[in-house]
């Protein structure tokens, strides 16, 4: 079933059809949940937050546009909201997977360690650019849709996504060397 | 990972499916069921069940600042305060120009 019919039934109050959705795009909120907060259950909380306001304001989802980027910019903005709530209760904030780094070559493989440093790279960026690039290249959304979930020029996603991606390369390129 | 510019509109798989692993945990199974469960029973709940919630709190408190007010209001008044113009003439009072020569005259023959 399309997501436009199952949001359809849940505006009817089927709360299994909504069920479907979350099943259907609980894991991509979780990570684009997750670029905002880190891994920790704040970015759960966020999740849930958002599919929440999202059954409840599903009566206005208009049917003829996509789910997914309606969903998502909810769940972002559930996410920054918290973000910010964070910053209030705890100014000097650490994302999780920065507080996670400095593990031993011995404790995992090359490849855990390329994902570690990943997530430590991915937290360095700026929140936007971290969002633009996690939405486009992981999560496969385009930059108009993006634009429209960060409030910002199509443009200006497409420079996040760019200054995103080199920042990630500089940071991996330096495990390569570490590694070799 | 890809060099694109600025100006490629084409996501990169590699980094793609690095960042997806990176961001992905083993509990996705726990975690849909978790955020599925939450999100029915708040969805299932109703103004009526927030306000409820709500109303034994609001109404602690309305009687508490009921009770505060009737103890802040019920205080019986200290010694009558003189005000000058308490023997005044209410012609004097509550007129608002100049009052007549005659009410003033009579105000001072009548020792008021």
């Amino acid at each position: 079933m399309e997501d436009a019919e199952l949001a359809l039934r849940a505006a009817g109050d089927d709360g299994e059809a909504f069920g479907q959705l979350v099943d259907r795009h609980g894991l991509a909120a979780r990570r684009v949940a997750r670029a905002i907060l880190g891994l920790g259950e704040d970015a759960d909380d966020a999740v849930q937050n958002g599919f929440i306001a999202a059954w409840r304001a599903i009566g206005r989802f208009d049917q003829r546009r996509p789910f997914r980027p309606w969903l998502m910019r909810i769940v972002a903005n559930a996410a920054l909201d918290l973000h910010r709530r964070r910053k209030v209760r705890d100014a000097v904030a650490i994302p999780d997977y920065v507080a996670t780094s400095g593990v031993g070559p011995d404790r995992a493989t090359d490849h855990a360690l390329f994902r570690e440093r990943l997530q430590e790279a991915l937290a360095q960026l700026p929140e936007k650019q971290r969002i633009a690039v996690v939405m486009f290249d992981a999560e496969g959304y385009g930059h108009a849709e993006i634009a429209e979930v960060l409030g910002v020029p199509e443009g200006t996603v497409r420079s996040y996504v760019f200054h995103a991606r080199r920042a990630l390369r500089t940071a991996l390129d330096a495990f390569k060397e570490d590694t070799s | 990972m890809t060099d694109f510019t600025p100006f490629d509109g084409r996501p990169d798989p590699v980094l793609g499916a690095e960042l997806r692993a990176a961001l992905t945990t083993a509990d996705a199974e726990e975690f849909l069921a978790r955020t599925r469960a939450a999100v029915l029973e708040a969805g299932a709940e109703t103004a009526w069940d927030v306000l409820s919630r709500w109303a034994p709190r609001g109404m602690l408190a309305a009687a508490a600042a009921a009770a505060l007010a009737w103890v802040l209001a019920g205080q019986p008044a200290d010694e009558p305060t003189f005000s000058p113009l308490a023997s005044a003439p209410v012609q004097l009072e509550v007129s608002p120009g100049q009052p007549e020569a005659t009410v003033i005259t009579i105000a001072v023959l009548e020792g008021r």
